[in-house]
């Protein structure tokens, strides 16, 4: 069995469309949601990528070019390509006319950005809601350890579409203004658009990709499960040969859900005892759903090799005991990270910092 | 149907029905004691295949160690394109969108087999590749893949499942 490293990320959000560009604007504060209207009279706040020319499978190529070519130069480009999403190419139907959607498959997002990368190896799709880009680091991993791969590249990539920010808002999940993890006035999720891509090899790296877990629980399709919360945590230990006093930081789901974030907090306890540093992405990138998982993890290396700390500018809940670090731990080997999400699904992945 | 091999492992239970019975939502209804509420046509294909698959295999219960996979080409299509319809008219349906994610589908097969474990929604368009990934990482407790479709353009619907253990 091989080890497996992250050689390379990349990452547009609406912080910018690389990542010297994100670390500027959180040092200058970060960057609002834009207001999108779904329906007459009815908007909810996005996080949306910067404005582009051309029409939305063109933006779909621009940016995968953009965010790929941050990773490295990939040379024949014949390993495995797995597309993580959620809302794949809906954000393209949604200017079609009604008898002209829906006319290919699933597969064909991944299909478009496959072929704007001029890529040659097998091509995967993985779309499980919010754990989408964690379920695809997992499985391109077990291809690198297994000796199938050298290396392969996970994208995940949410755009522009009003099909997903309606859902979202006809179930009552989202914040009618800004994304508050574990706010005191927190009152839902705000949505964010967010292509990242991450380069997995098997050469020695400054950060390895260790064990993870993705724990799917049907009771609650829109929520957190406490018993699953604590369940992805220990598999993931596990499977990392690690105990929870390794741990030197959890970047959290906490997507600003009065009752999930609650839930999350209670089951971390349960799990961690004393919590090590907690970090949360949600309120400068907003929750960027099946691209969650590759973004924030994108966003948090950039953040911890340059230097620069997400400000969180709300008060917490006292109720829930738990704080959000203001700087990067001094002490920084392994951290986990957590991704919760609609469907019921849970995954958390460890990564280590081979230079600490 | 189609033949699936991955090296290393063996069958313990393959699930088809081709043509898909008259009475298969009864039937589902019977395996699980209860009719499903609020999914799609599609959840309900693939909860009908999963569970009949894991009953082919003799066992009381998904082991809490093995993976499903789930690969479909259309997804949840009426689902889809009905939530579009309702977008273009300003009248987004919760249920509508949700029974649109294949992730829901997750959900409710993994609800519906009693089950709390490793379930993703994965597609390739080679399926042998797909079959490929699915076993790699997998724990000694095996493998539920399904390859659900809903019938569309004169294809018939399909719920086709293999529970695939180590050999």
């Amino acid at each position: 069995m091989r080890e497996v490293f992250l050689a390379g990320i990349g990452l547009a959000s609406v912080l910018g469309d690389d990542m010297p560009a994100a670390l500027a604007a959180l040092q200058r504060g970060g960057v609002p949601p834009t207001p999108v209207a779904v329906a007459h009279g009815v908007r909810w706040p996005v996080y949306k990528l910067a404005a582009r020319e051309g029409d939305w499978a063109g933006r779909v190529r621009h940016t995968a070019r953009h965010v790929v070519a941050q990773t490295g130069d990939w040379g024949m480009r014949t390993a495995p390509l797995f597309v993580a999403s959620s809302s794949l190419d809906i954000g393209g139907m949604e200017h079609a006319p009604q008898a002209q959607r829906l006319g290919g498959d699933l597969q064909d997002f991944a299909e478009i950005v496959a072929r704007a990368l001029d890529w040659q190896g097998p091509v995967f799709t993985v779309s499980t809601a919010c754990t989408a880009a964690l379920n695809a680091v997992l499985a391109a991993a077990d291809l690198v350890r297994d000796g199938d791969a050298a290396e392969a590249l996970v994208i995940g990539a949410e755009m522009d579409n009003r099909f997903t920010v309606a859902g979202f808002g006809a179930m009552q999940l989202l914040a009618p203004d800004s994304a508050q993890p574990f706010g005191a006035q927190r009152k839902g999720l705000v949505l964010g658009e967010a292509v990242a891509a991450l380069r997995l090899r098997c050469e020695p790296a400054r950060w390895q990709v260790m064990g993870g877990s993705n724990v799917v629980d049907g009771r609650n399709p829109s929520g957190t499960e406490a018993s699953a919360v604590r369940a992805m945590c220990r598999e993931a230990l596990a499977r990392s040969g690690l105990q929870p006093g390794d741990i030197d930081l959890i970047k959290v789901q906490a997507a600003g859900s009065p009752v999930n974030d609650a839930i999350e907090a209670e089951a971390l306890k349960q799990v961690f005892g004393a919590l090590p540093p907690l970090v949360s992405l949600k309120s400068v990138i907003g929750h960027t759903l099946g691209a969650a998982g590759a973004a924030e993890l994108a966003l948090l290396i950039g953040c911890i090799e340059g230097g620069v700390w997400p400000v969180r500018d709300y008060p917490l809940d006292a109720s829930l005991g738990i704080a959000l670090s203001e700087q990067a731990p001094r002490t920084l080997r392994h951290m986990l990270l957590n991704v919760v999400g609609f469907g019921g699904g849970h995954a958390s992945l460890v990564v280590k910092d081979c230079a600490a | 149907m189609t033949r699936y091999t991955a090296s290393g492992w063996r069958t313990a239970a393959h699930f088809v029905a081709d043509p898909l019975p008259a009475a298969w939502r009864d039937d589902l209804a019977q395996r699980l004691g209860r009719r499903p509420r609020r999914v799609g046509l599609w959840t309900e294909l693939a909860m009908w295949g999963a569970r009949s698959c894991v009953d082919a295999a003799g066992e009381a219960a998904l082991p809490a160690g093995a993976r499903i996979r789930v690969a479909s080409l259309r997804g949840a299509w009426d689902a889809t394109h009905a939530g579009l319809a309702q977008l273009d008219a300003g009248l987004p349906m919760p249920f509508t969108f949700m029974q649109s994610q294949p992730a829901l589908m997750l959900a409710e097969v993994g609800r519906c087999l009693e089950w709390q474990g490793d379930a993703s929604f994965m597609l390739c368009r080679d399926p042998q590749r797909l079959l490929q990934l699915a076993t790699r990482g997998a724990a000694r407790d095996g493998l539920l893949f399904g390859v659900v479709e809903e019938a569309r353009d004169g294809a018939p619907a399909r719920s086709e499942w293999w529970r695939l253990v180590p050999a």
